[in-house]
């Protein structure tokens, strides 16, 4: 791995730390309509598509882990997915498409919809809480909008990063 | 599409799949496992500096007038208040001394907290606290307030804890409307919550809880201390799908932010009647 490559890697990896930190604390990033962005969710999307899939998978297993660790103490549903899709999307950004800001949001549009879309399945319809038609108005898509926002913001951060260490 | 599908990059994909999905398996069967613990210690340095470098909420001008206002009017309605207090005190000392009655003040063990992290994934503003099993906490410790309850232990590490508040629905509280004497369940509801309210419910037909009367925890089944002041109750509202009654309850702290917290690891009465089931939720 030349020298390059290695800072470029250590730089998501401390941006990734220090989101995954500055995310979580508490009454830093203001809630607006109930719900605050997944900030390593959109942060694993924008390294997946300047990245081959193999280094892409391994940082959206990273955003995953401490995704999932913020919530609860295991891993499951972000992990997996975010392994799954940063493979998919480096692939497709390496093979198929070209890694520009439209083509990038709409792959995040459909991506953070359909796995906010999960994690609401899986943690308030599966477990059978009352209203959670409302819950997913007053939350989910509130949360799915600025995810989404914070992907237009972190695409070209780690554009900046890219090209600068390629 | 042949060559990449024997590549060495998808092989390596569906290694790590499958390796992220045992990783899966083998965390959730555990209460407290090594990965948490690696990463709560390593990200514990970071998230102490910025969790003390973010202060309370500012108030805007209007906000803080209004708190005036409001906080002007209770003074008066305290003052009054006051010598009711003396009154009932008097008759209070009288009647301790006819019956010679004594009371039992529980002793609890306090261990004081900081909320550490707020997770953009919390579904009912649970929170992670500083302090963990060196501290002595274990899953099913109540938290609380100054002013009263406000979750319970969940998930618990060397260093930190989770705490699931009583917003949650995964909360189930007996508690007890100190006015009326009905008892009821606290959880949380997925309607309130974002209004830091919590409810009442399975309340009896005939119930008699009103607007303005305090609801404190039963401590029959040993999981909370008994007397632990829950929240006013601030509306009363018909189920049409259980057709029953419950209470909106209003917890006297803003749950949603609250940052100083204390864990009580021990008191009188802790444990007798210990009925947990196996999915993480604590029903008393």
């Amino acid at each position: 791995m030349s020298n390059v490559k290695f800072f470029r890697y250590l730089a998501y990896s401390l941006e990734i730390l220090v989101l995954f930190v500055l995310g979580s604390t508490p009454s830093l990033f203001p809630e607006i309509f109930g719900a605050t962005a997944c900030i390593l969710v959109a942060l694993a999307l924008t390294i997946a598509v300047f990245e081959s899939e193999v280094p892409a998978m391994f940082f959206g297993v990273a955003c995953g882990v401490l995704t999932d660790l913020g919530f609860s103490n295991s891993i499951g549903l972000f992990t997996i997915s975010l392994t799954i899709v940063c493979f998919i999307l480096g692939f497709c950004a390496n093979n198929f498409i070209t890694a520009n800001f439209l083509n990038v949001m709409i792959m995040s549009v459909i991506t953070i919809t359909a796995l906010l879309s999960l994690h609401f399945l899986f943690e308030i319809v599966i477990k059978g809480y009352d209203n959670a038609g409302v819950y997913f108005v007053n939350h989910y898509i509130s949360r799915i909008v600025q995810t989404i926002v914070c992907t237009a913001i972190l695409y070209f951060v780690n554009k900046f990063v890219y090209e600068t260490l390629e | 599409m042949k060559d990449f599908l024997k590549s060495n990059s998808v092989k390596i994909f569906l290694s790590t799949v499958f390796v992220v999905v045992l990783l899966s398996v083998f965390t959730n069967s555990l209460q407290a496992n090594i990965l948490s613990s690696t990463v709560n210690s390593v990200t514990y340095p970071l998230s102490k500096v910025t969790a003390a470098a973010t202060g309370d909420e500012k108030m805007s001008h209007a906000e803080l007038l209004a708190e005036y206002k409001k906080l002007k009017e209770e003074n008066a309605q305290l003052r009054t208040d006051l010598v009711n207090y003396y009154d009932t005190l008097t008759e209070n000392t009288r009647l301790w001394k006819f019956y010679d009655l004594k009371k039992e003040h529980p002793q609890y063990t306090i261990i004081p907290s900081v909320v550490l992290r707020r997770d953009s994934n919390d579904e009912f503003y649970s929170c992670t606290l500083d302090k963990g099993t060196t501290s002595d906490i274990s899953v099913g410790d109540p938290v609380v307030s100054e002013n009263g309850l406000v979750g319970w232990v969940n998930e618990v590490d060397l260093n930190t804890c989770k705490v699931v508040t009583i917003l949650s629905p995964q909360t189930s509280v007996g508690a007890i409307d100190n006015k009326t004497q009905n008892t009821g369940i606290i959880t949380g509801s997925t309607l309130y919550c974002d209004d830091n309210l919590t409810t009442f419910t399975k309340l009896s037909a005939k119930h008699k809880v009103k607007e303005g009367d305090i609801i404190t925890s039963t401590g029959i089944s040993g999981l909370y201390p008994k007397g632990l002041i829950i929240g006013e109750v601030t509306d009363i509202c018909y189920d049409t799908y259980n057709s029953s009654h419950y209470a909106v309850v209003k917890p006297y702290d803003d749950i949603r932010k609250i940052k100083d917290l204390a864990i009580i690891t021990d008191y009188t009465g802790q444990g007798e009647v210990l009925i947990k089931n196996n999915s993480g939720t604590k029903n008393e």
